[in-house]
Parts: structure tokens; C-alpha cells; sequence
């Protein structure tokens, strides 16, 4: 059913969208309504869900070399679209588009009459009035919220999430249940097509690699009240990822100090399924950072993710949460590189690693502007106010910087703190000999580094580095503002940079070597082989997160034999409850048998089914970069 | 005083109630056929490797003070380009295991938990186990013991306990002897001595197909617990097919001479009969 243009076909089109006469906005108004109406209306007959995307490619808006001619001098984040961030779902769907098309710019309205020519074209008189007046019923509303993400990804833009799906679903849902149109299976079975609908195309919307697309669905949490939100929709869609058991829709879940237990153990029953989620975000600590970080108490309630683990505000935040990271290990290695030596002490010496989070950050945040975003009149009108294009801002336009190496940065600290602070087995001079020439004339220094001295997740001396480090990364990026007027909101997670900046990396005061992976996100040291979960749960539930939530979990590999019966996997339910209620901001659990990938390194074609968790998405472990497999092999360590 | 420590599991969910932390003690007077656990056997540390990583490149051999038969002495550990050498077995001092244990008490209590005590056997080392309940008093304690040991030793550590969880592998004695290489006199008596002691235990049955999932093994072991009024549960433990997946790397064979293939009999209604509740791990 796929198919890809003609020679000419891209040609004529090409031509049209590229026409020099239109701006960028009109081009991509016009784009996207040829896009839509070379598409074809394929439908299985079983389907109740439409839309299945058939062209493969389509010309961009840039006629040859006008991109790069456009964007020079200008700081183009990712591919310089609109991309990662949550759309006004609720209000859409309630509304429809016509109230929208009255006050938006032309070229979304161009936008609107294209998709609704398109939906036309699946004589669904449902599904039309629904897009333009508002669903009135909850098959409704599914159908208008599939077209409408498909021309989202249509339009262009990119890592398309889904929003708090159970909490604008809900009226819907109620409505007909109450009305007796619809009964609880049959509300499953709807969202069951849905959600494998998000699977249909899901390969033609690639990422960094096959899977991060960005397809992130939220559940659970508060209402504008603060009030437990947890609904009958909440846990049908866990039953309905459960028995799909495809990667996507990827599923978080929102919880907090009073989210029903049964809900942790519902959601580790979805964990155990091996697909790399749910991931879990604490209400009580993103809620307050996030009022910290100047966002309005009603819309940090609101809060979902982008598409991996940042916290965003549906429908009002034009938030770039990923647009650069700070590599901490990195940083303190400088620190200990340039000053040690004329450190009389620890506390000098931190306050070189704080002068060098400065210096990183002033570096950075020049290197990022002035910005350069395409305009994206299409998701403008999927936005709560819909008048201007979003590309220009909207109520909040922060940055999100993430902070790689974290545990390898305090490890770092603590490593320089006892061996030449405290014990002065070392002194700074030998110490930093050592270092740089890679430990060759001083091994048994390495083999202390490497798994006797403190590290975050087993040794309580490295908590409190820990929050005086997250404390200094904050303090790194307070009070700057960046060219939209927004804030910095440092985080924890790490994306693809923690591969990127470790490969920058020569040998650490934490033992690391060259050529060694950082661990991802916010979890422990890849050296400390010993890690038990227990220690890794209680001193990653960090006080010092509140001030970094940008967004990056704690990753915990679980053996998959945890997950064998039901007393167990209660057990481990407990366990994710017990981080949340320790104060701990996001996690994600993995089941994983570390034999069976190190099997499928070796016999690839017997395990194309396997499916781990990257970074912040999940994907199946053959399909990846042998640098990724590795790094999971090797954090699956203490599984065992 | 030390004792000999070869791992420290701070999540367990199969070894008692709650989330358990395990402290694996080094050193097994048996020699159980199916045994999963082999850098659990010996007394003496044991160097381990991960063979899927090693890369064969031969640092190991070229640093190694005895070739002829390995001492655990450490000394290939650092070298390893892979990092794929550990020793299993460490010297610890109660204070130790307890500096390891207690930080994580508050969450151990939460989750209705505490510290289970495993090996190998870990009455081979009782004194140090005592110690260590002493170091430990704080927590829930449990010990998950084959119960061959002298009575005297047994019920001196029975009574250190919150809970014990003991092994019956066979009733029958040559049976016993036969798949384990030692007699089960001691056991039974000591089992006994657990039913008077008052203390809350729980039976654990390997179900090895073939040897130990049989019906007659089964009453007859079920007959045992007839009555004992402490006994909260009996629990079947599946036969784990990877069992065998540890010996290469401390150079050791296994070699079971009964069917792997075979799935066991998990007989759970003969204890049920009995009033004894029974679940299947
Ligand atoms: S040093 Fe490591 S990788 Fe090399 S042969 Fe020895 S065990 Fe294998
Ligand atoms: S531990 Fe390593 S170096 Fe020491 S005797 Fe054994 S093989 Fe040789
Ligand atoms: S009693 Fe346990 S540790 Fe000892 S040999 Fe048997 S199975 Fe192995």
C-alpha cells in the first residue's frame, strides 16, 4: 500500500511548495494539503480507526540550498521544526476545528481545510462533524484524535506526543457509558485499535533510531484541583497496551504520594511485559519544580512528557526541553584537570567544578542563538491560543538542558575528596599524573577508583555530593533567560549526548577509561557492578532533583525472574512506590534477562522480538547501534 | 570476627516475606546435583568468570602467579581488558554486612522485609551468622538453611531467627545420599527440633524431575509436617533450567544424571490434603 512519488509527481510538487512567491508558513500550509490529497484512502474494512500513511516521502519547503542559505548564522536545534511538545488534545476534541479556523492565521486555516478534506474523504459523517464542531461521542473522539496526530506528523512536525489521553477522553467516555452506547469492553477495544494504530506507520517516523518517534501517552496524576485523577480510563489503557504489547503508544504514568498501590502493581504487570514502560513521573516533585520554574500552579498540574521523559505543559508551552546539554562528568574533570593542584582543600576545589558549570553554561547558551524554527501552521491550530504561529512562542517558551555523567561526576568528587583530601594516599600532583596518562604507571590507583572508592547509588557519602552538585548545576543556569524570554530548566536526563560526551572523555578521577560508556539519564555509575536497587532507590531520591526537573529518570534494570509471580511482582511494584514516596521525580523499570542479550548480540534473527528501553524510548535491541546494545549489556550488571 | 560473604542481594522477592535483602554465605557441606549456586560451594573464595564477555585474549593467564591451580589470589581480576573476573568470597566483618544492610532499613520495613541469610549452607559458618544477627537486630530476620548441621549448632542459630526457611530435598535416606552425597539423619532431627523449637519456618522442596517431584517423596515429606503447628507454608521450587549456567566460569562441569527436559510435578494438593498451604515457585 505504500508508495513513493513519481520522478515527476515530486518534481510538479516540489515546484508548488517551493514556489519563491510564498512565505515559509504558506509553503507549508500548501505542502501539507498536497501531502493529504496525494494520500491515499486505504482502509482495511475492519478498521474502525482511519488513517494509515502511504507516501513514504515528500519534498520539503526549501528549494535546493535554501535552507542552509536561510539558517546561516542562526542556531537550528534537532532539524529546525517544530517538534516535542503537547497539543491542546482536550480542547480540539471538545471544540473541533471550525471555532479555530475563525481566529487563526490564513495559513492554518489552510491547514484545517486540508485535513478536513481529507477526513471528508473517509465518508464518516461522525468523523467530519466531529473535527469541525467538537466529538460528541468517545469513538468519536478516538477517530478525530487519530486524523488529527496523522496530519500533525503530516504537517511536518516531528515527536508528536499524546498528551494526558484518560483525562480528555474521560467525558467522552463517561457520557456514552452513562447513555448505555457503550459498554467497558468495548470502550477497551477502541482504545486497543487506537493505540495499535499508532503502529501502523511508527517506521516511517524515525528518530536517532528505529522507535524514538516520540509517541508518548500519559496517564494518571492530578486534576486542577490537586485531586487524585486516576480514572476507569487509566486502567484501560494499561490493559489495552498490555494486550497489544507493541511500543507504541510509549505509556507514562503520572503518580504521587496517594496513588492507589494497585495501580503500581497494574503498571508493573505492563512493565513485565518487557516493552521498557510505563515511566513514572512524582506528581509531589515535578508539580513544585515546575512552580519554582515560574509555570502557573493550574498548568504545572497539567504537566505530561515530551517525547522522552521533559516535563511539558499540554497546549501552552513551546518549551525546547532538549535543546543542548551540559556534560557534568565533563565538567568536573576540567575542574580537576585545571585546578587540584592549587586546591588546599575540597571545598576550593567544588568551587572550581561551580566556576565551570558557569563557564559551560555561558558557552552554551551563546551557541544557541540566535534560534531558527520553521513555522508550523499546523500544529499552530492544535495549540490552546491558536492566533499565531506556535514557531514564535507561546505562553512558555523555556529551555531544557540536560546534564550527562551525573554519577560519574560525583564519583569523581568523592574519589578526589578521600584519596587525596582525606587520606592523601595520593598527592594532587600524582594523582593527575596518573590520570593523564591513563593510569599506565599507577594501576592499583585504577583498581581503587574503579570499585573501592564512594559511589552515588551504594556509598551515603556521595549523597550529599550528589546535592550540592545538582545544587550548582541549578545555580549554573539560574536567573538567565533566553532570547524568547523563558527560563533554563536543567534536568537530569541525558539522551543521546551521555554517548556523545563520554566518547569526549580520556580516564576519570572515577576510574572511567577511555572509551567507556557514561551511564544514561539519572542512575548509577556503570563501575559499581554491585549496585542493589534498594540503595540505588534510596539515594537517587535526591532533594536536590526539584530544582533540575527538566526531566530524566532513574533507570533500574530488573532481572525478568522478579516479575515470575504475583507475590513477587508486588514486591516490585513496592519497590517503584517506595522511590515516589522517598521523594524520587521519574523512573523507569526494565525486565531484562541480561543472558538473553548477550544471546542476541550473537543470534540476532532469534531475537527481533526484544524489546529494552534506550533512553528515553524503547526499541528493539537488534536494531541498535552495537554502542547501545553494550551500554545496556553492561547496566544490566548487577541483574544478576 | 569474619566470615566468608560471596554476594549480598539487596532485592530479593523469593526469599521470605517482604523485600529481602540475601546475604550469600560461601561454603556448602553438600553437593546437591541440581545446584544453581556453584561459586556457593566451597569454602574457600572462588575466582569467577563471565565467559560470554572474555575475549580469550590471555592478560588473565599472564599476570597469574599459579597456573596449575588457582589460589583466587586476585591478582588477573584488575588486568582484565573485559571485566569479566570477579572473586566470589570476601572476607567481611559483621560491621561490614551491617554498613552494606542498614542503610536501606527504613525501606526494608516498609516493604514488610528484611535480611535473609543463604549460602551454600550457612551454618557452615553459625558463629559468624550469629554475629551478624546480633549486628543486624534491627530487621526481620530469616535463614534459608539445608538443616544439615550439628543440632547443636542449628538450634543455637534457629533461635537467633524471626523465621526459618529449610530445605527438605528427599525423605528418602539413600535417595538423599545418593542425589546429594550426604545422609539426611541430621536433617530430619533437626527438623524435628525446628517443629519444637516455636519458631515460624517454611519447607522448601526442589521439584527435580525425576528425583524429588514424586508422589511417594512428596507424602512422605508431607508426613513429616503433619502437625507441625509453626510450619506457615511449604513452597515448590520450579527447577531452574540456567542452573547449570555458572560452572564453566569456575571451571567446574555440571552434569545432572536426572532429565532436564522433563518438566517436574509440582504435587501441591498432597500438602493441601494436609492442611499445610503450598505454593509453587
Ligand atoms: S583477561 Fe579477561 S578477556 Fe582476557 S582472557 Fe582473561 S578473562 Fe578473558
Ligand atoms: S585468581 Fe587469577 S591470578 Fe590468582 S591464581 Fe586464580 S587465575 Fe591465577
Ligand atoms: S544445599 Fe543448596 S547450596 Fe548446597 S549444594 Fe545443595 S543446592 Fe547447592
Amino acid at each position: 500500500m505504500r508508495r513513493t512519488l513519481t520522478p515527476e509527481e515530486w518534481t510538479e510538487v516540489s515546484q508548488r511548495i517551493q514556489d519563491p512567491a510564498l512565505t515559509l508558513a504558506q509553503r507549508a500550509a500548501l505542502r501539507l494539503r498536497l501531502f493529504l490529497e496525494r494520500e491515499t484512502i486505504s482502509r482495511d474494512m475492519a478498521e474502525r480507526i482511519p488513517a494509515r500513511r502511504t507516501l513514504e516521502a515528500f519534498p520539503d519547503i526549501y528549494a535546493p540550498g535554501e535552507k542552509e542559505r536561510l539558517t546561516a548564522g542562526r542556531y537550528v536545534h534537532e532539524q529546525g521544526r517544530v517538534c516535542n511538545i503537547s497539543s491542546d488534545w482536550d480542547g480540539v476534541l471538545r471544540n473541533g476545528l471550525l471555532p479555530r479556523r475563525a481566529v487563526c492565521t490564513p495559513e492554518s486555516a489552510q491547514c484545517i481545510d486540508a485535513t478536513l478534506a481529507y477526513a471528508d474523504r473517509y465518508c464518516d459523517a461522525d468523523l467530519s462533524r466531529a473535527l469541525r464542531e467538537g466529538a460528541q461521542t468517545f469513538p468519536e473522539a478516538l477517530k478525530a484524535l487519530r486524523i488529527l496526530h496523522f496530519c500533525l506528523w503530516a504537517s511536518n512536525v516531528y515527536h508528536n506526543t499524546l498528551g494526558r489521553f484518560d483525562q480528555y477522553m474521560l467525558p467522552y467516555y463517561r457520557a456514552d457509558v452513562e447513555a448505555g452506547r457503550l459498554s467497558e469492553d468495548e470502550a477497551l477495544s477502541w482504545i486497543e485499535e487506537l493505540f495499535l494504530s499508532f503502529n501502523r506507520d511508527s517506521d516511517l517516523y524515525q528518530g536517532m533510531q528505529q522507535g524514538d518517534n516520540g509517541q508518548s501517552l500519559m496517564l494518571g496524576g492530578c486534576d486542577s484541583e490537586g485531586d487524585c485523577a486516576v480514572n476507569e480510563l487509566t486502567w484501560l489503557c494499561l490493559t489495552a497496551s498490555m494486550n497489544n504489547r507493541r511500543i507504541d503508544p510509549k505509556i507514562n504514568i503520572r503518580v504521587n504520594k496517594s496513588t492507589p498501590p494497585e495501580l503500581f502493581v497494574r503498571c508493573t504487570e505492563l512493565t513485565r511485559l518487557g516493552l521498557g514502560f510505563p515511566q513514572y513521573s512524582n506528581d509531589d516533585v515535578v508539580i513544585p519544580g515546575l512552580i519554582d520554574l515560574g509555570y502557573s500552579l493550574k498548568d504545572a498540574r497539567d504537566y505530561t512528557v515530551a517525547a522522552c521523559w521533559e516535563f511539558i505543559i499540554p497546549g501552552v508551552a513551546m518549551d525546547i526541553p532538549n535543546i543542548g546539554a551540559v556534560s557534568l562528568a565533563g565538567a568536573v574533570d576540567s575542574a580537576i584537570r585545571m585546578k587540584l593542584i592549587e586546591s588546599p582543600d575540597y571545598e576550593t576545589l567544588f568551587q572550581s567544578v561551580c566556576a565551570e558549570l558557569r563557564r559551560r553554561a555561558d558557552e552554551l547558551e551563546s551557541s544557541i542563538q540566535p534560534l531558527w524554527i520553521e513555522p508550523a501552521p499546523f500544529q499552530s491550530v492544535l495549540m490552546a491560543d491558536p492566533t499565531h504561529d506556535v514557531s514564535e512562542g507561546a505562553r512558555y517558551n523555556n529551555y531544557g538542558i540536560h546534564g550527562t555523567g551525573l554519577a560519574s561526576a560525583v564519583d569523581q568528587l568523592a574519589a578526589v575528596r578521600r584519596v587525596v583530601f582525606e587520606n592523601q594516599t595520593y598527592t594532587a600532583r600524582a594523582f593527575l599524573g596518573a590520570l593523564a596518562n591513563q593510569f599506565e604507571c599507577a594501576p592499583e590507583l585504577k583498581s581503587l577508583l574503579r570499585s573501592d572508592t564512594p559511589k552515588l547509588g551504594r556509598d551515603p557519602e556521595c549523597e550529599s555530593v550528589a546535592d550540592t552538585l545538582l545544587d550548582a548545576f541549578a545555580n549554573a543556569w539560574e536567573g538567565r533567560r533566553n532570547e524568547r524570554n523563558g527560563v533554563f530548566r536543567p534536568g537530569t536526563g541525558s539522551a543521546m549526548y551521555y554517548l556523545w560526551h563520554a566518547s569526549e572523555l580520556g580516564a576519570l578521577a572515577d576510574g572511567h577509561m577511555p572509551g567507556e560508556p557514561l551511564s544514561a539519564n539519572f542512575s548509577p555509575s556503570l563501575l559499581l557492578s554491585d549496585a542493589g536497587p534498594l540503595s540505588v532507590v534510596r539515594t537517587f531520591a535526591r532533594p536536590g532533583v526539584r530544582r533540575v526537573i527538566n526531566g530524566g529518570p532513574l533507570t533500574l534494570e530488573l532481572s525478568d525472574t522478579v516479575f515470575r509471580n504475583d507475590d513477587a511482582l508486588a514486591k516490585t511494584a513496592q519497590l517503584v512506590r517506595m522511590f515516589i514516596l522517598l521523594g524520587g521525580h521519574q523512573m523507569q523499570l526494565n525486565a531484562v534477562s541480561r543472558q538473553a542479550l548477550l544471546d542476541a548480540q550473537t543470534k540476532p534473527d532469534q531475537y527481533r522480538q526484544l524489546i529494552v528501553r534506550v533512553w528515553g524510548w524503547s526499541g528493539h535491541f537488534v536494531q541498535l547501534d552495537k554502542s547501545y546494545q553494550d551500554q545496556i549489556i553492561q547496566r544490566t550488571g548487577y541483574t544478576l | 570476627m569474619t566470615g566468608l560473604v560471596f554476594d549480598i542481594e539487596e532485592f530479593a522477592v523469593f526469599d521470605g516475606p517482604g523485600i529481602r535483602t540475601v546475604v550469600f554465605l560461601k561454603g556448602c557441606p553438600l553437593r546437591c546435583a541440581w545446584c544453581h549456586n556453584p561459586e556457593g560451594l566451597s569454602p574457600r573464595p572462588s575466582r569467577v568468570k563471565t565467559i560470554a564477555l572474555c575475549v580469550e585474549c590471555g592478560t588473565c593467564r599472564a599476570v597469574c602467579p599459579s597456573p596449575g591451580g588457582c589460589t583466587a589470589c586476585g591478582a588477573c581480576v584488575p588486568v582484565c581488558p573485559k571485566n569479566c573476573l570477579r572473586i566470589a568470597g570476601q572476607s567481611m566483618m559483621p560491621q561490614d554486612v551491617a554498613a552494606r544492610v542498614l542503610p536501606n532499613r527504613a525501606l526494608l520495613e516498609m516493604a514488610g522485609g528484611g535480611v535473609t541469610f543463604s549460602g551454600g549452607e550457612p551454618l557452615l559458618q553459625a558463629d559468624f551468622v550469629i554475629e551478624l544477627t546480633r549486628a543486624l537486630s534491627t530487621v526481620h530476620l530469616c535463614m534459608e538453611t539445608s538443616g544439615y548441621a550439628p543440632e547443636d549448632v542449628f538450634t543455637r542459630a534457629v533461635d537467633c531467627m524471626d523465621l526459618v526457611i529449610m530445605d527438605i530435598k528427599l525423605a528418602d535416606t539413600r535417595e538423599h545420599r545418593r542425589w546429594t552425597g550426604v545422609g539426611n539423619e541430621l536433617i530430619k532431627r533437626n527438623l524435628e527440633a525446628l517443629k519444637q523449637s516455636g519458631k515460624p519456618f517454611w519447607i522448601r522442596i526442589p521439584m527435580i524431575p525425576g528425583v524429588t517431584d514424586g508422589e511417594q517423596n512428596m507424602r512422605e515429606t508431607a508426613e513429616f509436617l503433619r502437625s507441625a503447628r509453626h510450619l506457615q507454608k511449604v513452597e515448590l521450587l520450579r527447577y531452574n533450567k540456567a542452573a547449570g549456567a555458572k560452572y564453566a566460569g569456575l571451571d567446574m562441569v555440571y552434569a545432572p544424571t536426572f532429565s532436564e527436559k522433563e518438566p517436574p510435578q509440582t504435587l501441591v494438593d498432597i500438602f493441601k490434603e494436609a492442611n499445610i498451604p503450598c505454593a509453587v515457585l
